[in-house]
């Protein structure tokens, strides 16, 4: 029997919607879960999404994606890649899977509520594949570093970080719950796949895929350039939704969607991407610094996209330019000061050869990053191991949830942004974390950060010994530098040579 | 004699940290506090520098011997710890 082509009935199949006669649009599709806006359903019918497959298509494609994935695993697993990989790279790779693993399953159902309540027929077909994607994504992710849960316990964070009250959880599960589990369809189409998806993801996986190959992790790079390719197709559910709201006189709405849905994921990603790409990666395997990912991938092709689709670059766009030399830099200082409250262990990353490339790569990092560095540095090289852990907790951001860092040394320039609301003193680490907050506090204001928790008494002892128990870090997991230190030798030799 | 968390934004460090204070402490008790979490950690020490507080919003810098209690804070106000010559 001759097969129609698929563009000869494709339209009409996904015209799944109809006239209900038993219950009211309004039941059919909840303003809170659907989020029409008031748009009539004539105007979600022109939703074109620009990606189009069919199911024997899709099911096709990703047969033969997992089972490259999985078979580049299967033949490279004796080869044990892992037990000669550099320590820098393995944290990067424990770090990624706690982080991302289970916010994959989140995704499932932020696609699911698309699949169901969006308004827009070809937003419901897209995010049946984008559903079926999120769960290959989650299974893949908890199932390759399951395969090293014998090698230490920190690689079972990839299914017990999200479940934890680790800081780092705490604050994707903020971001996360923020833009996909407590948003409208139509919302979770902006807000995760437009602006997370691809601005960010693009950044994590494709970073983190060029940088696996240079390392040699061949499975590594097979199985997130795997999942990227699902990414980018159903990350463009969110372009479609945008131009019916611009259309339909919502530009404001939308905009103000974009723009606290890219600051939020910038900061989570200055925590997660930008450590590893800039200090945990070896240095021979670096592709491209931190900000020079950032400048092509977000500032470059994201702002372009967003000026095409009728937007305005987010009123804090120069912020954000300006803050690629700076957060990336605290939030690693920051994790690796407080390194036993992470899943992984942090590298150092800056032996003298390291800080060349950061300060060729950040000029002025050794008159202030550096500063910091040389003090922790001096007391490794001196015996006062002591003074480079922490004896109490930083300030968390009550948006990010990441501690609130500035530039330091010489160029110290660190700022709270405070905000008095409803008799509590709240505090952020930058403008735009404060106005995503004054949006909507009604949303955020309920929330308790560490800090919150700490001091209401909710972590006993009220030490670091508590706080490790309060995160659900135990021994085995709770995080050292990844190099066991051996980078000082480097300064070593140094102190030696000018003796 | 209370305990009363503020947050301490040290010069020349990178992050804001929590510090317990009392509300009898005087500034210079309060600045010696941040200290500790702060220099010789992160920042280089300032030999002949003294150490003043001042609130991190309105610029104003506190007298050395002002208590905690007298100075208006709301808990877990930030404050800025500096070098100074005096
Ligand atoms: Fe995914
Ligand atoms: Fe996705």
């Amino acid at each position: 029997m001759a097969h129609l082509k698929r563009e000869d009935w494709y339209d009409l199949t996904r015209t799944t919607n109809w006239t209900p006669k038993y219950v009211s649009e309004e039941e059919l599709f909840p303003e809170e879960m659907s989020g029409g806006r008031g748009i009539p359903m004539e105007a979600w019918e022109t939703y074109d999404e620009p990606y189009k497959v069919t199911y024997p298509e899709y099911v096709t494609t990703q047969r033969e994606k997992d089972s490259g994935a999985y078979s580049v695993k299967a033949a490279l697993e004796r080869d044990a890649f892992v037990d000669r990989a550099d320590p820098g790279w393995v944290s990067t790779m424990i770090a990624h899977y706690g982080a991302i693993a289970l916010a994959e399953y989140l995704a499932v159902t932020a696609e699911g509520r698309m699949a169901r309540f969006a308004k827009a027929p070809g937003n419901r077909n897209m995010a049946v594949f984008g559903m079926m994607d999120e769960n290959r994504h989650c299974q893949l992710q908890l199932f390759f570093p399951h395969a090293n849960t014998q090698r230490s316990r920190q690689w079972d964070w990839a299914h017990k970080a999200y479940h934890s009250n680790d800081w780092a959880a705490i604050a994707a599960r903020s971001f996360f719950d923020d833009v996909t589990a407590t948003r409208d369809a139509v919302a979770v189409s902006i807000m995760l796949t437009f602006a997370f998806e691809t601005g960010f993801t693009n950044m994590q996986f494709l970073g983190l895929a060029a940088d696996a190959a240079e390392a040699g992790d061949h499975t590594f790079a097979s199985l997130i350039s795997s999942i990227q390719t699902d990414e980018s197709r159903h990350a463009q559910q969110g372009g479609p939704s945008l131009k019916i709201l611009i259309e339909n006189g919502k530009k404001e709405e939308a905009q103000a969607l974009v723009d606290a849905a890219i600051w939020r994921a910038w900061k989570l990603f200055s925590v997660l991407s930008g450590p590893i790409l800039d200090y945990y990666t070896p240095l021979e395997a670096r592709k491209q610094s931190f900000k020079e990912f950032m400048l092509e991938w977000i500032v470059a092709q994201f702002e372009r996209q967003l000026l095409d689709m009728g937007l305005d670059k987010p009123w804090y766009w120069d912020e954000f330019i300006r803050a690629l030399d700076e957060t990336h830099h605290g939030m690693h200082l920051g994790v690796w000061y407080w390194r036993p409250t992470v899943w992984w262990n942090p590298a150092a990353g800056v032996t003298p050869e390291e800080r060349e490339w950061l300060e060729e790569k950040y000029p002025g990092w050794n008159d202030t990053w550096g500063q910091c560095w040389d003090v922790i540095v001096d007391n490794l090289l001196n015996g006062k191991p002591e003074l480079t852990g922490p004896e109490t907790l930083p300030l968390v951001c009550n948006m990010s949830q990441l501690p609130i860092v500035g530039t330091p040394g010489n160029g110290w320039n660190v700022k709270d942004y405070q905000y008095e609301y409803e008799g509590r003193l709240y505090h952020f680490g930058s403008e735009p974390d404060r106005w995503c907050f004054q949006q909507d506090p009604e949303r955020y204001k309920k929330h308790m950060s560490l800090i919150d928790r700490f001091l209401a008494g909710e972590i006993q002892p009220a030490d670091l010994a508590g706080a490790l128990i309060y995160m659900g870090l135990e021994p085995g997991e709770i995080g050292d530098d990844a190099h066991n230190y051996e980078w000082l030798e480097a300064y070593k030799q140094k102190v030696d040579s000018a003796a | 004699m209370a305990l009363f968390p503020i947050h301490s934004n040290f010069e020349c460090d990178f992050v804001i940290q929590l510090v317990p204070v009392d509300t009898e402490d005087s500034m210079d008790q309060v600045a010696e506090k941040c200290a500790y979490h702060s220099v010789n950690r992160r920042v280089h020490p300032q030999p002949g520098k003294i150490l003043r507080v001042r609130h991190h919003e309105n610029g104003i810098i506190f007298p050395r011997d002002m208590k905690v209690e007298e100075a208006g804070l709301r808990p877990t106000e930030t404050l800025d710890i500096l070098f100074m010559d005096e």
